[in-house]
């Protein structure tokens, strides 16, 4: 599900071994990464700062249900077959009876207490 | 249909659009079609000056749309070319002289006498632009491989698309093989990942350019430079024939040692 978004982790981290392994990265690699994450934005027509405030509301409307772990909440817009996505990871906390905590979305391991996200 | 009017385009100003139109125009006329430039940037006339036919204008195209003129009349005849002519546009009016309906219409009247009607699009996604891209069945996107490029190249992709206008083709302008080698200049395959556009060519860098434009004589009319070897390329390309897209190669130290100067 968050296939995209994670492949785009696995790319900055594999930018980052390079970097490691032969100094700066190359200005020309630097530039297709930005113009592909720019892209995203300008494709769904959803400027970065506005991400930033979908993301405080959706935090807000699901900690009114769940307990969750507002710091690594996730919000990113992806582009695949001229399609725009909007890709939400909202972590679970774990609950006071001690219960173990899931993800809001994809295998949460409360199932009953699931909540989804707009991309699936 | 068949795809005669082309219109060239690419959001963000200076990647070479007029250099490309003047080029294209001219490779198409001495591959044996009826050709027709039509410079669509009114108010910022250049076509003219680039096709070195800046000393014979007349009447323009906004003449001819207000009635002071016939279509004829407005045609600038280019003789270094078979059959090969210039549509000047206005340089003392503005975008708003004409509207898309009427740029239809003149495409029209000149469809039938024309094989290509190549359009050289104002920079931009004003009116200009959507007067440029009305009566379009092809649409060339130039592009710079440079960021801020690029991206307007995207923006006005999916403006194209939106419109349904098509098909929409990608021209790499100006690339420099030895700074893409040095992972210094974004690749082709860098600005197709991006862009996932179909490219009909890609157009070195190239000096004899810059000349060519001093003089007023579009590089395709004299000589092997690489610019005009990829611009005959893409002539070949519209009218049907298959080239293979070829990738630039740095230039070797004895080609810079005998390579000549213009």
């Amino acid at each position: 599900m968050s296939a995209s978004a994670s492949s785009e982790l696995q790319h900055l981290k594999a930018m980052n071994f390079f970097e490691r392994l032969f100094g700066r990265r190359s200005s020309a690699q630097t530039a297709k990464q930005r113009l592909q994450l720019v892209l995203v934005h300008d494709r769904a027509e959803i400027p970065p700062g506005v991400l930033a405030l979908i993301k405080d509301d959706i935090i807000a409307v699901i900690s009114r249900r769940v307990n969750i772990d507002r710091e690594h909440v996730v919000v990113n817009v992806t582009h695949e077959d001229k399609m725009s996505k909007l890709l939400v990871d909202i972590p679970l906390l774990r609950n006071a009876d001690g219960q173990a905590a899931g993800r809001a979305r994809g295998e949460a391991q409360r199932p009953n207490r699931r909540t989804t996200s707009p991309s699936s | 249909m068949e795809e005669k009017v082309i219109t060239v385009t690419s959001g963000k100003g200076g990647v070479g659009k007029t250099t490309t139109t003047a080029n294209i125009g001219s490779a198409l006329a001495l591959l044996g079609k009826k050709v027709v430039v039509l410079d669509g940037d009114i108010g910022l006339r250049n076509l003219d000056i680039v096709m070195g036919l800046e000393n014979r204008i007349v009447y323009d195209i906004v003449d001819y749309v207000e009635g002071r003129c016939r279509l004829r009349q407005a045609l600038i005849r280019d003789k270094r070319a078979p059959e090969l002519y210039l549509l000047p546009t206005a340089q003392t009016r503005d975008k708003s002289a004409i509207n898309p309906g009427q740029m239809v219409q003149v495409c029209d009247e000149l469809r039938k006498e024309f094989d290509y009607i190549i359009i050289d699009s104002p920079a931009g996604i004003e009116q200009g632009f959507q007067n440029a891209l009305a009566p379009a069945d092809r649409v060339l996107v130039v592009t710079n491989p440079e960021v801020s490029s690029v991206r307007d190249a995207d923006r006005v992709i999916g403006l194209v698309e939106a419109q349904q206008k098509g098909p929409v083709q990608l021209i790499i302008n100006r690339l420099i093989a030895a700074r893409v080698k040095k992972q210094e200049m974004l690749s082709t395959q860098d600005i197709m990942d991006v862009l996932s556009t179909e490219i009909i060519g890609i157009v070195p860098e190239d000096e004899a350019i810059l000349s060519s434009s001093n003089r007023g004589t579009p590089v395709v009319f004299n000589g092997k430079s690489p610019a005009a070897i990829a611009y005959r390329d893409i002539a070949r390309r519209l009218i049907g024939e298959d080239v293979p897209l070829v990738q630039p190669q740095p230039t070797s130290w004895w080609q810079k040692l005998f390579g000549r100067t213009e």
